[in-house]
């Protein structure tokens, strides 16, 4: 692909290397990811996809095989990190737990003031990342952190990775812990950062309902290796994947499968809601209705 | 010592509140009352901020009410020389794996609590070995446990709360951090204790854990706005809306079908009740046609 | 290209390596007396000959643990530096103080080398590199669990004059229970930091000021997790009737067998030796 964004090609990474506790986190690992796209990883603890992440903004370098990020090669040993922290932005899972400043507007501000831009210009990227998670400029930018619900604390430091203007945005476990509501509240405006404001979204999650709903485009790994590429739709449909690796699947999927394995004429691959209830009023018997 | 027919915990007319500054209180829980019955599966939902952790801490008298009481098997929370016993009897599980693990070894951490009750050590060993293998962990006892997947250490930690032989087990959030196959090891380890006719209390909002439980509180502002079986609270969608709680996509399948095909059950919640469901409309219209 | 954030690695404090060997299936508690024993024995032995002696026996202790040598080695590298500064130095200014005994082999202004102080230079190098040894092949064939155990034991006649040994050995416990933890934790928040453009030690040394605020974004977050995972850990004690002045039972037993005893009589036996050479 020409206009891929991020490239990934035969990537392996060994951790504690030369040393009696070595140990594979990665084998052989292709993606590639489209400007404007949004890929989902799925897979378990373990499964090396913290280490796929990270390799994106190059907190870890490849040992072998080769990371492109928009035209950055990785593997070039005199690359600027610091652009390529700037054009990829990585929230790690809880990353309320690295608000380290008093106030909300401080600690959002603290990423472009390291790289040296004008208060004034620090000012504007910090009012239009709070605005775009939902927080009021105004109202929020003088709270003290520590006072914040886990919902805000969470937004306020996807603010603080926003504000440095990346143009993918990456993110491990983005609503992990939370309730449904600061959920669904996240969602929406991970969502809107795609479609409108045109970021590059990579998230990994558990959450299949998440997936389902956010996700162009899905990578299975397990073990330390792609298992299974694809739409929602076409990896969703895979039931023996699923099962082989121990992915959940949405509830709707789940219905869907178990219908055909009894022999019930359904697409699995319809996994919203209103879909999976189409297919089962067509296999409903005509004289219940 | 107590009534068998006597709930396990009853809870009374419970407040309590955080005292901030200048002695003002943030209160968290209103007046709240119910009962966990013997042998019962309880979850108590509600959003973030609702009271529902603070509760559960009042079932083992980590926390004491400032107004109400709170009954352990006949026993008041508030009775500091009971404590011990109380919390022998309730056990309690926490959302962060890492935090709740005391040794570096999988097999030392287990008998931590038997070792606090003054077990002694031949009893222990056993103890802890059974603990273990209740919840599929006994292959991993040597093991230090920072090795072990978060679903695994949940699993330590609920075999460290076994081996003091409870009759409760209160579960709060603690399968919030872990994945879907975690959480899955975890539910099906409660199943199984349930069956063996062990109480459990589980403080979540996955709405597919709720599923499980034999009764499910509802918790708003420090209140319980509802309470029911999973079924009865699932039906009432709207409501659950106003509180900004989720319902399970196989309920909602069940209603949208239900709108449609008044035949089709609206009330199911499981994804297998819903599957069975449309078996069973088949059966109908085959027994309606052949006889 | 190793990872400047991968921090457990270099961490080789509780590093275990179980090889199964007889040195791995000690009783700790005699294992941890037989290290005593020679760690003393080795402090008060300043002859050439005890330390040459000594040397060979810590080295012979690799291959009796079934720790490949290189792996021990690997352990002193950091400490030569030290070595090298404590020897210059030991060299420079003992020299005096032993003025009376030895000979004096060179003097020159307020530096004055005999064979004393000499010897004594050579002496130390050779002892840190056995201390060295000697720890390497205790925490590389011994758990952390089993050390603090063996210490909990050991420590257990001090309960008599009032020391609280259990609460004492489950801080230790718990403290090392942690240290991975916090490894990871502490190396999650570099990563983080450094993904909103953080930068840590770039700065020039002198700048120290400068080097101290660049570690805030990570020092204050972890002080917080720190305290959190501590409020967690007390209510986790406390549900599973944890009461820090109650009587304790133990699970662990140990029973010492004739290896162990062995073990504890040839270290006794060897600081003899090491004490009876003359030279």
């Amino acid at each position: 692909m020409t206009d891929s964004i991020i490239l990934v090609e035969d990537l392996d990474h060994v951790y504690m290397k030369n040393t009696p506790l070595e140990h594979q986190a990665l084998y052989s690992v292709n993606m590639t990811v489209a400007r404007g796209e949004c890929v989902a990883i799925i897979g378990h603890t373990g499964s090396g996809k913290s280490t796929l992440i990270q390799h994106l903004n190059g907190l870890q370098r490849p040992q072998k095989g080769r990371v492109v990020i928009d035209g950055l090669d990785l593997s070039q040993r005199k690359l600027d990190v610091r652009a390529l922290r700037r054009k990829v932005g990585l929230v790690f899972q809880n990353p309320e737990d690295q608000i380290f400043e008093k106030l909300v507007g401080d600690d959002i501000a603290y990423g472009p003031l390291k790289q040296g831009l004008s208060i004034k210009e620090v000012t504007e990227r910090a009012k239009w990342a709070m605005e775009v998670v939902g927080l009021s400029f105004a109202d929020m930018k003088d709270r003290e952190t520590f006072a914040l619900s886990g919902g805000e604390k969470r937004k306020v430091a996807l603010a603080g990775v926003l504000a440095l203007r990346p143009e993918i945005l990456v993110l491990d476990e983005p609503t992990a812990g939370l309730d449904p509501c600061s959920r669904k509240d996240l969602l929406e405006r991970i969502r809107y950062l795609n479609q409108s404001e045109n970021l590059t979204v990579v998230f990994v999650s558990h959450n299949m309902e998440e997936v389902a709903y956010l996700a162009h485009r899905v990578y299975v790994m397990a073990n330390g290796r792609v298992v299974c590429e694809g739409t929602p739709r076409h990896v969703f449909g895979n039931a023996d994947i699923l099962h082989k690796y121990h992915i959940g699947m949405p509830e709707t999927v789940e219905i869907l499968h178990r219908l055909k394995r009894k022999g019930y004429a359904v697409n699995p691959e319809a996994y919203e809601v209103q879909e999976t209830v189409q297919e089962i009023l067509s296999i409903l018997p005509a004289a219940g209705r | 010592m107590s009534d068998e027919r006597e709930p396990l915990i009853r809870v009374e007319h419970v407040s309590f509140g955080y005292t901030m500054n200048d002695k003002r209180t943030l209160p968290v829980l209103r007046d709240i009352s119910f009962e966990v019955r013997r042998g019962e599966y309880l979850a108590i939902i509600g959003h973030n901020g609702s009271g529902k952790s603070t509760l559960a801490k009042h079932l083992n008298g980590l926390l004491v009410p400032q107004q109400g009481n709170v009954w352990v098997a006949g026993m008041n929370t508030k009775d500091k020389g009971l404590r011990k016993e109380i919390r022998k009897c309730v056990g309690m599980v926490f959302q962060h794996p890492d935090n709740q693990i005391v040794a570096t070894i999988v097999e030392d951490d287990v008998a931590f609590g038997l070792e606090n009750i003054g077990v002694p050590a031949d009893e222990m060993r056993q103890r802890v070995d059974e603990a273990l293998q209740m919840v599929g962990m006994f292959a991993f006892r040597h093991r230090p446990p920072h090795h072990l997947s978060g679903g695994q250490k949940q699993r330590i930690a609920i075999s460290g709360i076994l081996a003091m032989r409870p009759a409760c087990i209160v579960l709060d959030e603690a399968t919030s951090m872990l994945d879907s196959y975690g959480r899955q090891d975890i539910l099906r380890v409660m199943r199984a204790l349930h069956q063996q006719g062990m109480t459990i209390v589980t403080v979540t909002h996955h709405m597919s854990e709720v599923v499980e439980a034999d009764r499910v509180i509802v918790m708003e502002a420090g209140r319980i706005v509802m309470e029911g079986t999973p079924r009865d609270v699932f039906q009432q969608q709207e409501r659950l809306h106003e509180l900004q709680l989720d319902i399970p996509d196989a309920s909602r399948i069940s209603q949208a079908v239900h709108r449609v095909v008044p035949a089709f059950s609206g009330t199911l919640i499981r994804t297998d009740e819903v599957v069975e469901e449309v078996e069973n409309m088949h059966l109908r219209t085959l027994e309606v046609h052949g006889g | 290209m190793a990872s400047s954030f991968e921090l457990t690695r270099n961490i080789t404090v509780g590093q275990y390596l179980p090889t199964g060997s007889i040195i791995h299936r000690l009783d700790p508690r005699c294992k941890l007396a037989a290290f005593v024993i020679l760690i003393l024995g080795i402090a008060f032995c300043g002859t050439y000959g005890s330390n040459v002696l000594a040397l060979i026996l810590c080295t012979a202790l690799f291959p009796l643990a079934r720790i490949p040598i290189r792996y021990g080695l690997s352990g002193v590298k950091p400490a030569i530096p030290f070595i090298l500064i404590l020897a210059i130095l030991q060299l420079l200014f003992y020299g005096k103080g032993f003025g009376t005994g030895g000979q004096t082999y060179f003097h020159y202004g307020f530096v004055t080398i005999t064979s004393d102080s000499l010897r004594l230079v050579v002496v130390s190098a050779m002892r840190f590199v056995e201390v060295i040894f000697l720890s390497s092949v205790l925490t590389l064939s011994t758990s952390t669990t089993e050390l603090t155990h063996g210490m909990e034991h050991l420590l257990m006649p001090l309960r008599k004059v009032g020391f609280p040994v259990h609460a004492f050995a489950l801080i230790i416990t718990i403290a090392v229970r942690f240290v991975p933890t916090f490894a990871l934790e502490m190396e999650k928040m570099m990563k983080a930091q450094a993904s909103r453009g953080a930068e840590f030690g770039t700065g020039s040394w002198w700048r120290i000021v400068q080097r101290t605020k660049d570690m805030f974004p990570i020092i204050i977050p972890l002080f917080n997790v720190a305290l959190k995972r501590a409020e967690d850990l007390i209510l986790a004690m406390e549900a599973r009737c944890y009461t820090p002045t109650d009587e304790r039972t133990t699970y662990k037993r140990y029973h010492a067998s004739a290896k162990d005893v062995f073990a504890v009589v040839t270290s006794l036996v060897i600081v003899a030796v090491l004490f009876a050479i003359p030279v």
